[in-house]
């Protein structure tokens, strides 16, 4: 494990007990230069972990609420009449100098409004009235969706949905954490505690040698064969994209830097490979099983690139 | 070694299912069986890619796998390896231990050469007698083939002998096949000694020449003569002399004890076989029986029919009235049988028949002889594989040899039931059998993260992780195979003599 990344995983840690596996999964999406859809009930936590991440990580933070009445260029910015000058000014809108964004309930939000965000999200930097202006680096999106009282609400389309690198949840404490939790909130407010132990540039650093993480064939030919296995198999009615398969490949570079080794192995593919498909496979109508299951079925049918590796190196030899 | 007895025991079971059929259908099974005798050592020997039946005895002493350790850890000479020597003379755990590949040396001396090579031994003298002889063996033979065609005299003596064979033959029809014309007081005297002196010159050029190739001929020939004339030798000459010349194929002087092991049982086996099951005549006969008397109902119905009169059937008519006018009871009796023979002869067996018969025999024969082979054949690019494994034990790429090294543990593991089928190798160690030695799956693990680093990284490994693998390996077989129950001995006894 990195140290420093470590670190960073410690002191989000102290805010919330017990759910070290879901913060080292954001931690890695984090390096993967993805956005996380964090799919939960209310209260668990996701405002809090998102902050105490934006501070240990030394990011500019900022959140919104999405409500039907959030409209796109609350998102993008607006260009507006200005009398003294005669001409339009740009207004930054919410998106300028932030690098974490929390998008709390994004299925609220109208549909202009979502697609503004998606865009934003995948290409970086926001367009008004023709103009360009580059966002902040790293940029990066952890939005939620309640899968409780979805009334009146937007649901992402699957299309969209495919932008998020993974999805996650957070889920309810256990009794251990919860009590920890309690007692640490009596007198204080433990996100004041939490200090910045990487800085924004050393996190662009670790991102840039994440991407040069080693991927064998072997690997890739595992990940080509697990997506080829989705599209084919018998519960599945959309399997999961190309897309899908290169973020397989960038959430496992970073799974294997975090663990601090320079190249990937099968083990990685399988660590990320649900939490990066979950919300790309739609199943058919009618299906008895859960996508869950469906995913664990494809890990447990694919051959490992353990055993196809065997004798390879010798017959190329 | 290992390997061979496999086949042998396929074939002797094979020989009594022959035996069996025979018993029941009248086939010329015992033919085939016996024609499947030679051409086992010959391809055994051409499978297993060794070049000599002879030089894999003289290693067979160190060839006997790992398995025994008693045998192989008995001290012989250690040194260093050169290029070239036999992977499985390493000596696994001095290696380890060492830090330096070591080689075994037993007692057994590499090949001798001469040994090889034996037309030409070292001695000058005895090298010139034995071309000489040989020189004159070859003669002998061919002057008696050249006689025996040649001389009338001796020609009529040796159809004799063909008839005499005939009678006493086994085959099915028996009477139906058609005698040379030789008077049957014919003297066959000349022609049975130029027979036995070709014979006997036969059997000691071929001890002396020790080549393949020719007894493989005198096998073939022998075969060709049986079924080309139909005639099937008893069962308990044909074992015996395929039995032979199996013996001499495998190793040309029979001074193994083993070989003699061999060819006792196959003496023993054929034995009981003539003894055990005695139908072989009986069935013959009565599938005979059965044949006539539906024929000759067919004879009767159809009698008049048969336009095309064969040659000689006129003139026996003729004797057959005329012996029923004269009243001679016996004379007519056997020219009516001749008749009723003949007539059978056209039914039931048009010339293509035979020819069809005898590809199909050929044809079944050489199905046989592949039908054991096959696992063999199919496995042997696994073996193959597991040799190229093996060499690259001691790859100056590291990162190849652990690869390597810990395919084979993992191959050890499956081939007891003790792995973890499709997951990841590092995860096996939650399925490892408790009879593990202690503390074996932290090392199992750590050389999984190697194997790892070794397949899916560029990295160069440092030396000790090849010995930490070979350490591993050593450990694992060591625990398997004690372990193991006897079905799973098997099973990799099996499996190593694959890799072998």
């Amino acid at each position: 494990m990195r140290t420093q990344l470590e670190d960073v995983i410690r002191e989000v840690e102290k805010v919330i007990a017990g759910k070290r596996e879901v913060i080292e999964k954001i931690v890695i999406a984090l390096l993967a230069e993805g956005h996380i859809l964090l799919d939960d009930v209310p209260g668990v936590g996701k405002t809090t972990l998102a902050t105490a991440l934006s501070r240990a990580v030394g990011f500019s933070f900022r959140r919104i609420q999405f409500t039907p009445d959030v409209l796109p260029s609350d998102i993008t910015g607006f260009s507006m009449y200005d009398k003294e000058s005669g001409g339009f000014t740009y207004r930054p809108g919410l998106l300028s100098r932030v690098n974490l964004l929390l998008g709390d309930e994004i299925n609220r939000a109208s549909s202009k409004t979502q697609s503004a965000l998606l865009e934003a999200m995948e290409e970086r930097q926001v367009t008004v009235d023709g103009n360009t202006y580059p966002m902040e680096k790293p940029f990066t999106v952890i939005a939620t969706q309640n899968s409780i009282g979805t009334a009146g609400t937007q649901v992402l389309p699957y299309a969209q949905m495919d932008r998020f690198l993974v999805q996650l949840s957070i889920g309810y404490p256990d009794y251990e954490a919860q009590m920890t939790m309690l007692r640490d909130r009596q007198t204080e407010n433990p996100l004041e505690s939490v200090s910045c132990v990487l800085s924004r540039e050393e996190l662009t650093a670790m991102q840039r040698e994440t991407r040069s993480v080693t991927m064998k064939d072997e690997i890739l030919d595992y990940i080509t064969k697990l997506t080829m296995a989705s599209r084919t198999h018998e519960a599945v009615a959309v399997g999961i994209s190309p897309r899908g398969a290169l973020f397989i490949g960038r959430t496992a570079k970073a799974k294997a830097y975090l663990e601090d080794r320079d190249y990937v192995t099968g083990s990685d593919i399988q660590a990320v490979f649900r939490d990066v498909c979950t919300h790309r496979v739609l199943l058919k109508d009618g299906s008895e099983h859960s996508v869950t299951q469906v995913l664990d079925d494809l890990v447990k049918k694919t051959d490992t690139p353990d055993h196809r590796s065997r004798f390879q190196g010798i017959m190329k030899k | 070694m290992r390997r061979q007895w496999i086949v042998y025991a396929f074939w002797l079971l094979l020989a009594a299912c022959l035996y069996f059929f025979e018993n029941n259908m009248g086939t010329r099974a015992v033919l085939i069986c016996s024609l499947l005798f030679p051409v086992f050592p010959a391809l055994r020997s051409s499978i297993s890619g060794k070049e000599d039946a002879g030089k894999e005895k003289e290693n067979g002493q160190q060839t006997v796998s790992t398995f025994i350790r008693q045998e192989t850890d008995e001290p012989g000479d250690i040194r260093p390896y050169r290029p070239g020597d036999p992977v499985r003379r390493i000596h696994w755990k001095l290696s380890a231990k060492k830090g330096d590949i070591l080689i075994r040396e037993t007692q057994t001396a590499d090949e001798p050469a001469e040994k090889k090579n034996l037309i030409a031994p070292t001695r000058n003298g005895k090298k010139d007698f034995r071309k000489i002889l040989i020189r004159i063996l070859t003669a002998v033979i061919v002057l008696c083939l050249l006689m025996l065609v040649l001389i009338p005299e001796t020609r009529r003596g040796s159809q004799a002998l063909c008839n005499r064979v005939f009678t006493a033959s086994e085959a099915v029809n028996a009477y139906a096949y058609t005698y040379f014309p030789v008077p049957e007081n014919q003297n066959v005297f000349p022609a049975a000694f130029l027979l036995l002196l070709m014979a006997a010159s036969l059997i000691i050029l071929t001890v002396l020449l020790r080549s393949r190739f020719l007894i493989l001929g005198i096998a073939a020939a022998l075969t060709v003569f049986q079924v080309y004339f139909g005639i099937a030798f008893p069962a308990w000459i044909n074992i015996p002399v395929y039995g032979l010349l199996a013996a001499l194929l495998l190793n040309l002087i029979p001074s193994d004890r083993r070989l003699k092991v061999f060819a006792a049982l196959i003496l023993t086996v054929s034995v009981l076989c003539v003894i055990l099951l005695p139908g072989v005549d009986a069935a013959t006969e009565a599938a005979s029986e059965t044949v006539r008397d539906n024929l000759s109902g067919i004879v009767q119905q159809f009698a008049g029919k048969i336009s095309e009169a064969p040659e000689g059937e006129t003139e026996t008519r003729h004797a057959h009235t005329q012996s029923l006018e004269t009243g001679n009871q016996e004379a007519a009796a056997d020219q009516e049988y001749r008749l009723v023979t003949v007539e059978e002869e056209q039914i039931s067996m048009p010339h293509w028949v035979n020819y069809m018969k005898i590809i199909l025999l050929l044809l079944l024969a050489a199905a046989l002889v592949i039908l054991p082979f096959t696992p063999f054949l199919l496995l042997n690019s696994r073996r193959k594989k597991a040799d190229e494994a093996r060499k690259t034990f001691l790859s100056a790429d590291v990162s190849q040899a652990v690869r390597a090294i810990f395919q084979r543990v993992i191959d050890w593991l499956e081939a007891t039931g003790s792995g973890a089928g499709n997951l990841l190798y590092r995860d096996w160690t939650a399925c490892l059998p408790d009879s593990l030695p202690e503390g074996y799956a932290a090392r199992f693990s750590a050389c999984a993260a190697d194997f790892e680093e070794a397949v899916y990284s560029g990295h160069v490994l440092p030396e000790e992780k090849r010995k930490q693998a070979l350490d591993l390996l050593k450990e694992t077989e060591d625990a398997l195979w004690q372990k193991a129950d006897r079905k799973q001995r098997f099973r990799l006894k099996y499996w190593m003599c694959l890799c072998e």
